[in-house]
């Protein structure tokens, strides 16, 4: 009987000299062990269907954060414009309250405020509309990509039609693009509309196990409806920007105004002077950190996604070796890619930059890096 | 108007909006089952349609295999003869002609000429393809067969199931025969 050891994680035995653990798939030598607990409890995750709820669910909460990020931002900026402007065109409720010295509402509390964060999410969800009934084509344009036929490439299109087979929906239109670069990408806001690309690179180096895992995983981001994700989320992100940078010179007017008035003597006809200065200290606050955070939620997206498209393409070929092989194959790839650009890299199955620094900007990456999805993988296949 | 009455309003208003999205959900789970019966019925079919090219591209390299090849057209014009008949006269016919096809691919191994030529290459690729596609579109009846019985069973929507009258779906099973690998005997 071989020699026992015991899992770091989870404490289950394991063969001696084992790489991860067969009960919990962590890694079994001590460094790679030292991983965040939050990484640890979705690793656990053993099964697809459980895999790709939690992630449906984690992106769910990841658009609600935008949604607050905007809101607050909003309210934030309403309430400065209620105290440095409100009292210029109409005597609103909160002025009231802070000509009123030893008022007893609560300061911060402001009626301009929740309107501006009510129109900043009426706002949100209208732009993401017009976002999405606007073409979804322009990846094939800028990526050139053209269609190839089933004579051309019969194994490609019999693989796509495979996969579209087992996932329900409509072939979709089978292009390549002519380039050494291993990579891939899918496009289309809806299932009956949609295209899968991969580089003629890609088409030469895999194998049909690991040409299916890979298509399986864009045609999870087809069946999860992933396009129509960016670009909400992108939407939201510009949106917050953009009333970001309103609230900037808002705070930046308001910060002169406040000044002049001490300047001038005249802070004492407000009895809510300190309530000013804080108001606006939190709106220069909120103005700066809210596109930061923003930003940060949609690459965070961007990479839950990523990963419940290759729990998908397990469930569709029920066979995670081949994505694997594949996500292995691409880690290893030499040739750069002319056809990437910042607007289209969130559409390809890896980061199409080559030297992205992983470790550096892990938080503002579009991608997970490929050892820890091809880990996760591997759990779905135990 | 009365706080009541609003509030009895309201509740009917939410119960209503149930029901018609249940409903719904109900019917596009069933439709789905359906259409993914439809799909396994296309692929077979698609499979017997490719087989006799398969035979008149193979028979002049493999002589010496006539009785393996006599199997496996006698196999198909059985599957071919319980097309459209559902899945309790089909399945065993596609299960025979799956273990003859397969101890074809077996033997066609021993032929290097055969997997040179072009023809054949392309005609294995398409029927390996559509093994695939069977075994894809089954795979998905199966997933949508189970969608649609978790709702017929799950509370609530059990109850608008049974208000409608949806009912369970079969599964699509197969026989450890089938998944078997096909033998080939040495001589």
């Amino acid at each position: 009987m071989a020699e026992r050891v015991p899992c770091p994680d989870c404490g289950a035995d394991n063969r001696a000299g084992a790489t991860t653990c067969r009960l919990c798939g962590d890694p079994m030598n001590a460094t790679a062990a030292a991983k965040p607990a939050v990484q640890r409890k979705l690793l656990r995750r053993t099964d697809f269907v459980a895999a790709a709820e939690a992630n449906r669910k984690a992106t769910t909460r990841l658009v609600l954060l935008l949604l607050a990020i905007g809101a607050t931002l909003g309210y934030v900026l309403g309430w400065n414009l209620e105290i440095f402007i409100g009292d210029a065109l109409v005597v609103t409720d909160s002025y009231r309250a802070y000509q009123q010295p030893g008022h007893d509402s609560i300061w911060f509390l402001s009626s301009w405020g929740i309107w501006a964060a009510s129109i900043i999410l009426v706002l949100s969800v209208i732009w993401t509309l017009i976002a999405l009934r606007q073409g979804d084509r322009i990846v094939l344009r800028i990526t050139g990509a053209r269609p190839v036929t089933v004579e051309q490439e019969p194994v490609l299109h019999n693989v796509v039609e495979e996969m579209a087979i087992a996932a329900g929906i409509p072939k979709p239109q089978v292009v390549v693009i002519e380039t050494e670069a291993l990579n891939a990408f899918a496009t289309g806001l809806s299932t009956r509309r949609s295209a899968v690309g991969v580089t003629r690179g890609l088409l030469d180096a895999l194998d049909r196990d690991e040409l299916q895992g890979v298509i399986g995983h864009e045609l999870g981001h087809i069946v999860n409806l992933d396009m129509r994700y960016a670009t909400a989320v992108s939407t939201l992100v510009g949106l917050i920007a953009l009333v970001a940078d309103a609230a900037w010179r808002v705070a930046y007017v308001g910060g002169r105004a406040g000044a002049a008035r001490r300047v001038g003597g005249r802070s004492g006809g407000r009895g809510g002077g300190g309530g000013a200065a804080v108001a606006i200290l939190i709106l220069f606050l909120v103005a700066a950190l809210a596109p930061v955070f923003a930003k940060l939620v949609q690459m965070a997206v961007s990479r839950q996604r990523e990963f419940l498209a290759d729990a998908t393409s397990v469930r569709l070929t029920r066979n995670p070796q081949g994505l694997m092989s594949a996500l292995e194959k691409l880690s290893k790839q030499a040739a750069p890619f002319p056809g990437a650009n910042r607007a289209t890299q969130h559409l390809f199955i890896v980061n199409p930059f080559k030297h992205f620094p992983e470790k550096a900007s892990r938080l503002m990456a579009t991608h997970p890096p490929l050892d820890a999805r091809i880990r996760r993988l591997g759990n779905l296949g135990g | 108007m009365e706080l009541s009455t609003v509030i009895v309003i309201g509740v009917l208003v939410l119960l209503g909006f149930y029901l018609v999205s249940t409903y719904n959900r109900l019917v596009r789970l069933r439709n789905q089952v359906r259409n993914g019966w439809r799909q396994i019925d296309v692929q077979l079919k698609r499979r017997h349609d490719l087989i006799p090219n398969l035979v008149e591209t193979v028979k002049d390299y493999m002589a010496y295999e006539q009785e393996t090849l006599r199997q496996v057209i006698e196999a198909r014009s059985r599957a071919v003869a319980t097309e459209g008949k559902g899945p309790e006269e089909a399945l065993p016919a596609e299960q025979m002609l799956s273990g003859a096809l397969g101890k074809l691919f077996a033997l066609m191994e021993n032929y290097p000429d055969l997997k040179a030529n072009e023809n054949v290459s392309r005609l294995m690729e398409e029927l390996s393809s559509t093994e695939n596609r069977i075994a894809f579109s089954r795979q998905h009846y199966n997933d949508s067969v189970m969608a649609k019985n978790t709702a017929v069973e799950s509370f609530p929507s059990n109850l608008v199931a049974r208000l409608f009258g949806f009912r369970h779906a079969a599964y699509f099973e197969i026989d450890t025969q089938e998944r078997a690998v096909p033998k080939v005997s040495l001589r």
